[in-house]
């Protein structure tokens, strides 16, 4: 058996097996950290730090879906300090996101809404830039929409962990990241059959399947308070 | 630099970014063919040795000019002004960012923090560091690469 490793989780002692994350023990606790990048069945990289907590004697947030916990950590999971930089994360996020919502497929099923709503972000406090790219319409399994794409990493990471076909990678740098196949195609039968993993695992509409004729957009409708 | 032969028959996924650089020198850039037989030697996806590739500001995946003009665009020289320097380039050699004259003499990137930020705004031709730049300077300097 795992050796049990005592912390102090929000003011309470706990404890976890050794080699959990701090992630893991909170939610074990019933303790609610949003993540976005994070997904439990795939490694974790630490891509989109909106599960960020804070740890005493640590000079930054640190991520807690690849943090391990350690004998005697002292860990905040909804200080003031987290909470705001979760927002500004999101925020950040919204800056560049595409205002298509309205006419989104996913727009009901899309985690980074979801996250927004849950973290009350308001009206944008940083001025937005945009990066736009076709839609790739080309394969009949799936779309893709990149400029709404957040950049989790989780399609590329269910690509080669899941269905081991390795098709997608992460290419240029900073604000031009982008999710490409081979040397920036756009996505075609000969590269990717309809294994849909990567589409099932896009917590945003950057990844869909083609949308029938008639058919209903999935989820119930969201309201966004505010 | 040392033509290491081993190295250039690597087959190991560490020595990516060697092979990509030394074919960069050897070549002047890397096309989609290049980048395609790397892949399959070191058995690694297109995607993952292209995404490399165009990482980094010093490998291109397009030819180049016979000078390569990079501007520095990380936060020191965006604060001293590199935008109007940028512009300026633009306009005397009357491309955009990121391509090349017609002639092939010149080729304008961006590039991130070259070590030169106590001279902001900077830029590198070729091997070269110019620092302290002026708009007024760029006609001059440029006149030394033909
Ligand atoms: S396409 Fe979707 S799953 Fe892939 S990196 Fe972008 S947001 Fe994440
Ligand atoms: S969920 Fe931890 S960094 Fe994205
Ligand atoms: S920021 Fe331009 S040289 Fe360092």
């Amino acid at each position: 058996m795992a050796k049990e490793i005592e912390v102090t989780l929000n003011d309470n002692k706990v404890t976890g097996a050794e080699g959990m994350t701090i992630l893991d023990l909170a939610r074990a606790k019933g303790i609610d950290i949003p993540t976005l990048c994070y997904v439990e069945d795939l490694l974790p990289t630490g891509a989109c730090r909106l599960c960020v907590v804070e740890v005493e004697g640590s000079r930054t947030l640190v991520a807690s879906c690849h943090t391990p916990i350690a004998p005697g950590m002292v860990i905040q999971t909804h200080s003031p300090r987290v909470i705001e930089a979760r927002r500004q994360i999101v925020e950040l996020m919204l800056a560049s996101h595409p205002d298509t919502c309205l006419v989104c497929d996913k727009a009901n099923i899309c985690e980074l809404r979801k996250i927004a709503a849950d973290l009350d972000i308001g009206l944008p406090r940083f001025r937005t830039r945009k990066h736009y790219f076709a839609i790739e319409d080309v394969s009949p399994y799936l779309v893709r929409d990149m400029s709404k794409c957040v950049l989790c990493r989780r399609c590329i990471r269910g690509c080669n962990e899941i269905a081991k076909k390795n098709v997608l990678g992460m290419a240029y740098r900073g604000f031009d990241s982008k999710v490409v196949v081979d040397c920036d195609e756009a996505i075609n039968t000969e590269a990717c059959r309809d294994c849909d993993v990567c589409v099932s695992l896009c917590p945003v509409g950057a990844l869909s399947k083609p949308r029938k004729v008639e058919e209903k957009r999935r989820g119930k409708v969201q309201v966004i308070k505010g | 630099m040392a033509e290491n032969t081993t190295i250039t028959q690597s087959k190991e996924t560490k020595d990516l970014l060697i092979l990509l650089a030394q074919t960069q020198k050897k070549c002047g850039f890397l096309s989609e063919e290049t980048l395609a037989n790397l892949a399959r030697t070191l058995d690694m996806s297109l995607s993952d040795v292209y995404g490399v590739a165009t990482f980094y500001s010093f490998l291109s995946t397009k030819p180049l000019g016979r000078h390569v003009i990079r501007v520095c665009k990380s936060l020191p020289c965006h604060y001293k002004d590199a935008a109007v320097i940028i512009e300026s380039l633009e306009k005397t050699l009357g491309i955009k960012t990121g391509e090349t004259t017609p002639d092939g003499r010149f080729s304008l990137e961006l590039t991130n923090c070259i070590g030169a930020c106590d001279k902001a705004p900077a830029i590198l031709i070729n091997d070269d560091v110019h620092g302290d730049l002026t708009v007024d300077r760029i006609p001059q300097i440029l006149q030394a690469y033909k």
